[in-house]
């Protein structure tokens, strides 16, 4: 019988399946007992690796504000995981005990659940939840289990709840929607789930008592309306819904192959942030003009031991052969106290982490490591176009350095037989106060710029990006970093100097015609979202906006620059 | 071995933003740490161990760290309890 369950709409999408219920995870695990130890305790150790590479990926795949916001419950998940006290306790029950490592995991999740549920704080006593997610997801690693939700593809998960780590995995695994009975719309997960366009509904307190696996449901992640046996005006209305998505995003595929171009004919050049090997493939299939910021850090957080310069040139070889042909922009190392790595270059407990020895600082710092990253960068040059930009640039003694050390090791190569472009452009990130006014006394000695906007809005208004408790503080959308923008803009244009803006404000469509109307004309943006500020690009008219850019800079304040943003919006076309 | 009496003084305690700060910043060194509070003396570098200490805003807590960087150790937890765990102004 049709039966309708209300829950909250927590990201949009419609979905027809089957459900497959998961019930919360209990370790239903017997007593017992096994005679080789240490091969047990090995057994265990090999599953928590893989738990910790699990999460080490997820947190790979996250970015922007994306990363800031799951990042913290992945850290307090890994943390768990390597919390001295867990590891000790499992270790002793196996090896005092002989427990198995499955049953070990219970007593010790049970030692401590006891203790948590005997909390009077409400908000510790939740934290639970996390433990218990943890220690399931060893469980599961020891079984090479995806937490239990195997060959789910096409299907409905209906849930208790669902953590930040698992919605990519889900995601991944084809799974078609999903519902849970807790949650928050606002939570880590639905953020996360929306940025993956899973639909999501969360608060359907009954779904777990009144949807069994395999019933056929219909779920509107928009409204938050799960209907369980659906009648033929439910599945009229996902029809509906789902031609009216499609349609949506067959607008936006379209652009694949369209040009970034305003309506009155200007073409903007839309480069493409990319991490991984996975971003590199659809930046260049979502016609992307380019790379125009690859984070080197990665190849150096992943492992203990700093990688070597024939490692390094096949990461930035195969990067550049992956875009054939088009320009692939490499940062330099742009490692500091923030950023956790494990192979010692950084300093820890700076007191002031932002304002610390990082970028190219710690380059400079260490004339061997940048050595070897500029031999390998330049290496690959052969390959295909490649520029090089160099971040945290704070005035001209740094970039005369860099460029010598670039001229040095160009030299260098070729005197040693290897093949290396003819000119390899050197950019600067200006995302330091002082590099964006002193930006004429070195311009001169690059051949392109990128403005880092989420760390120059930081320096700029003194306002830490992390920081919840700012609230609305940490903002682009201030006229001084406007101002600011706009000068560094025409100081790169009068020198026929390229220009990008490489931080998230680039990847807000909302946010296009203000970029555009500052004069900007080279985007660097993650690929997730390339498509739809290509639309809202190709939704503007240039001419107009530069026309109403001296209103723009005279606004006073963030209400100023709204009520602007708003004005010069056109009604879409596409 | 170095001792310090410290107050948490920030609005939500010793809950599991600040107690992953204090966790990770110990765990940069390589003394031990004990964190005593309310009658219970827990590894300083373990999250679930702070956690349980259940400390709220005005609790005094004990740190004592032992090992060969003690002093920045101290100095570092010290620090963060002061600036209430960069929660608040």
């Amino acid at each position: 019988m049709r039966l309708q369950l209300s829950g909250h709409g927590a990201s949009r999408g419609s979905a027809l399946g089957r459900a497959r219920v998961r019930l919360p995870h209990v370790l239903e695990v017997v007593e017992e007992r096994i005679t080789d130890v240490e091969a047990e305790i090995a057994r265990l150790h090999a599953a928590i690796l893989v738990v910790r590479d699990e999460m080490h990926v997820t947190r790979r795949r996250l970015h922007g504000a994306l990363a800031q916001e799951v990042g913290e419950f992945l850290d307090l998940h890994a943390l768990l995981l390597d919390d001295p006290e867990l590891l000790r306790g499992l270790d002793a029950l196996i090896r005092t005990g002989r427990y198995s490592a499955d049953y070990a995991l219970r007593l010790q999740r049970d030692r401590i659940a006891n203790v948590f549920t005997g909390m009077d704080d409400a908000y510790l006593r939740s934290r639970i939840d996390d433990i218990d997610q943890v220690i399931g997801r060893i469980h599961a690693a020891l079984h090479r289990r995806d937490a239990d939700v195997q060959g789910i593809a096409g299907e409905i998960l209906v849930t208790d709840n669902i953590a930040p780590s698992e919605v990519a995995q889900l995601q991944a695994q084809g799974v078609m929607a999903v519902v849970t009975a807790g949650g928050s719309a606002l939570s880590h997960s639905a953020i996360l789930a929306r940025s993956l366009h899973l639909p999501l509904v969360v608060g359907t307190t009954l779904a777990l008592q009144k949807i069994n696996d395999g019933d056929v449901l219909v779920v509107d992640g928009g409204t938050g309306l799960v209907v369980r046996e659906p009648e033929a005006s439910d599945l009229r209305e996902h029809r509906a819904r789902m031609r009216d998505l499609k349609r949506e995003r067959r607008q936006l595929n379209r652009l694949r192959r369209e040009p970034s171009r305003t309506r009155d004919g200007i073409d903007i050049r839309l480069y493409a942030n990319a991490e991984s090997r996975e971003d590199v493939a659809e930046a260049h299939a979502l016609g992307a003009a380019g790379v125009g910021l690859y984070r080197t850090e990665f190849l150096f957080l992943n492992t203990d031991a700093v990688p070597d310069e024939e490692a390094q040139f096949r990461a930035y070889r195969d990067l550049v052969l992956g875009m054939t042909g088009r320009t692939v922009t490499i940062r330099t190392l742009d490692l500091g106290a923030d950023k956790a790595d494990r192979t010692g270059l950084v300093l820890g407990n700076e007191p002031n982490p932002a304002l610390g020895l990082r970028g190219v600082r710690l380059s400079l710092s260490r004339p061997a490591l940048f050595e070897t990253q500029l031999r390998a960068i330049v290496r690959a040059s052969a390959y295909g176009p490649v520029r090089i930009l160099v971040p945290m640039v704070s005035g001209r003694e740094e970039v005369l350095a860099v460029g010598a050390l670039l001229a040095r090791v160009v030299t260098e190569l070729r005197a040693q037989g290897h093949a290396v472009a003819e000119h390899i452009p050197l950019g600067a990130m200006i995302e330091v106060p002082s590099a964006a006014l002193s930006l004429p006394d070195f311009i001169g000695a690059l051949d392109f710029i990128s403005i880092g906007t989420n760390d120059l809005v930081q320096y700029v208004l003194a306002a830490d990006r992390n920081n919840d408790a700012l609230g609305p503080l940490y903002s682009p959308l201030h006229p001084a970093v406007l101002r600011l923008l706009r000068a560094v803009i025409t100081v790169a244009g009068r020198r026929n100097i390229p220009v990008a803006v490489c931080g998230e404000i680039a990847g807000d469509p909302a946010c296009v015609p203000l970029l555009l109307a500052l004069g900007l004309q080279e985007f660097s943006l993650h690929p997730a979202t390339l498509l739809e500020v290509r639309r809202a690009i190709r939704d503007c008219d240039l001419g107009m906006l530069r026309a109403r850019a001296p209103q723009l800079l005279r606004a006073r304040d963030r209400g100023a620059i709204e009520r602007w943003l708003h004005r010069v919006r056109l009604p879409s076309t596409q | 071995m170095i001792e310090r009496e410290l107050l948490v003084s920030n609005r939500l305690g010793l809950h599991a933003r600040a107690t992953a700060k204090l966790v990770q910043l110990l765990s940069g060194f390589r003394s031990n740490a004990t964190l005593v509070a309310r009658g219970r003396e827990v590894n300083a570098k373990s999250i679930m161990g702070v956690m349980l200490l259940a400390a709220g805003q005005g609790t005094p807590v004990l740190l004592r760290v032992e090992g060969e960087d003690e002093a920045a150790a101290a100095d570092a937890a010290a620090a963060l309890f002061e600036r209430r765990f960069d929660e608040e102004n």
